[in-house]
């Protein structure tokens, strides 16, 4: 009986405790939102008004609204597409190229060891150089066109894809491997359908790493000698002092950045459906 | 009965780095077609190396094996179903999908395949998972998902490598009894390596005892019950004696 009445008189305060979060709405994921949004207002605010405050020229920090002009400005227009054009023509070609080579190569390595352990090395020794720096090397080899900037953005986007796909290759289970043997898989059947679906965690992981270095690639590589894009666009606007261009480009930049790195993360949910988030 | 694996003085030595090791040493031992039989043996004895050279994922280096009408150490023989210590399925694929890798990695699954892995979850109380993901299955479930898997081809020998030993001890009960009525109801030829006598004795008709490294048999005890079992059995002081009479071979001639 008492135990009953216990019972009884606890249920309304339960009750009010599981209704308070949904009557303020003050879920956590919603705090994050608010909360980041705030930080996001309360920069551009103090953007448009801290230069002008503190008397500090345009052509050093332009206000929010001058960058915003430059950005929109019409006339710019073609000008910023067709660069945008060009530097993601040579992301994606660099792009395709780089993952499909370090894909390649670490499904090699991965089922022949001897040839791993000589290479190996070598592939951690170039990793741990900064690849920009090679970068006016291959103007001069390969001219001031599309395919100098293609060369480097190969570079930066194969080797994170070989790292992380070599990782993923040889840390797959096993029993698993044993299973497919047991059961008369072929070699191919093999890395076709255990050790490439095993390691696409990992492959996707390096696909990310991949994509924000080879923005990097074509913007320094365009910076080194080109005649399109949007590094030379920014080296342009710089070079007239045009600092709110400067900022408008860097926008956009940013902007086909995170698009592209959305697009993989979309991707990833799309393939690798059994990974648990 | 006709004889489907014969070993004669098999031995395998493993060269490492630090030097061989000899993982078994003078395996002379025959199981008949539809024959259940359980290794017990301590630690690193060559269990798991036994059941790899039976099932063609090592290769024995003296004397003979022969596995039906085959020598071992050839070609990979497909005409056994394994069961591993982890459940091994892939986690991209749902759970009839994984029954049926054994069929698919050498053709399309036909009508009569999907029959066929639906019917092996029926019997073992899978069938309304077979289109969840394994990671939406208990480990017990995982399991019984892999004993399916290791028969859908119908292979002539099971192989099981402490298959129940990562789970809790009354779904290990439970799978026990699944496996028995499965062994019944198919007539395979079964070797199962166990780290439990009482689930050797349930299970088997003859329990092969094996010594620490190297490995070799020292003991074969029949296991004299029918071929059905119940989880009573185990209540039953026949039960208690057969294991407490192989637990002191273990301790005395295994160690
Ligand atoms: N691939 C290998 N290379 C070298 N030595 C091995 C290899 N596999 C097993 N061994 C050695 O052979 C011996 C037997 O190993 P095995 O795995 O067959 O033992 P086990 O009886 O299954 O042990 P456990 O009960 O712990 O599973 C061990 O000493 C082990 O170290
Ligand atoms: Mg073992």
């Amino acid at each position: 009986m008492t135990a009953i009445d216990a019972s009884n008189a606890s249920a309304p305060s339960d009750a009010a405790v599981l209704a308070r979060p949904a009557r303020t709405g003050w879920t956590p994921r919603r705090r994050q939102l608010v909360g980041s949004t705030s930080v996001l207002a309360v920069l551009l605010l103090a953007w448009q008004l801290l230069p002008q405050a503190l008397g500090t020229p345009s052509y050093v920090v332009p206000v929010l609204s001058d960058v915003l002009v430059a950005l929109f400005d019409p006339a710019a227009f073609p000008r910023y597409l067709e660069a945008a054009g060009a530097t993601m023509t040579e992301v994606g070609l660099g792009l395709a190229i780089g993952v499909g080579l370090g894909l390649a190569l670490a499904i090699t390595l991965a089922q022949l060891p001897t040839l791993y352990g000589i290479v190996f090395p070598y592939v951690v020794a170039i990793e741990s150089i900064p690849k920009v720096a090679i970068a006016p090397l291959f103007v001069i080899w390969f001219g001031f066109g599309l395919s100098s900037k293609v060369v480097v953005v190969v570079l930066l986007a194969f080797f994170p894809v070989l790292v992380n796909t070599i990782h993923g290759l040889r840390s797959v289970d096993r029993d698993q491997v044993d299973l497919f043997r047991v059961n008369g898989a072929t070699p191919m059947q093999v890395r076709l359908r255990l050790l490439v679906p095993a390691s696409l965690p990992q492959i996707f992981s390096g696909l990310e790493l991949a994509v924000a270095a080879s923005m990097i690639g074509a913007i320094v590589a365009e910076f080194v000698g080109a005649q399109k894009g949007l590094g030379v666009l920014i080296l342009q606007a710089q070079g007239r002092m045009e600092t709110p261009a400067v900022f408008a480009l860097l926008i956009i930049l940013s902007a086909l950045g995170i698009g592209l790195n959305v697009l993989v993360r979309l991707l990833r949910r799309l393939v690798v459906t059994w990974e648990r988030h | 009965m006709s004889a489907l694996v014969e070993l004669d003085r098999l031995s395998k030595v493993y060269s490492t780095r630090t030097g061989d090791v000899v993982a078994l040493q003078g395996i002379t031992l025959t199981i008949d077609e539809g024959e259940f039989v359980a290794v017990v043996g301590p630690s690193g004895c060559g269990k798991t190396t036994l059941l790899k050279i039976l099932a063609n994922l090592e290769q024995h280096t003296g004397g003979t094996g022969i596995l039906g009408n085959r020598e071992l150490g050839g070609k990979a023989s497909d005409d056994v179903g394994m069961v591993f210590q982890k459940a091994t399925l892939l986690p991209w694929l749902d759970i009839l999908a994984n029954v049926l890798l054994p069929v698919t990695l050498k053709r399309r699954a036909s009508a009569a395949d999907r029959e066929a892995a639906m019917d092996l979850l029926r019997m073992v109380g899978l069938e309304e998972f077979a289109h969840k993901r394994p990671d939406e299955l208990s480990g017990g479930m995982q399991q019984r998902a892999a004993i399916c898997r290791a028969l859908v081809h119908h292979p002539s020998l099971l192989l099981m490598d402490e298959p129940f030993g990562a789970l809790d001890a009354m779904t290990r009960d439970a799978l026990n009894v699944e496996v028995n009525r499965i062994w019944r109801e198919t007539h395979k030829t079964a070797v199962l390596i166990t780290h439990s006598i009482p689930e050797a004795v349930f299970l088997a008709q003859r329990v092969i005892v094996m010594s620490a490294r190297p490995g070799r048999i020292v003991e074969e005890i029949e296991i004299p019950f029918g071929r059905e079992r119940t989880l009573e059995l185990m209540g039953t002081p026949e039960f208690a004696a057969l294991s407490a009479r192989i637990r002191r071979d273990f301790e005395v001639k295994a160690a």
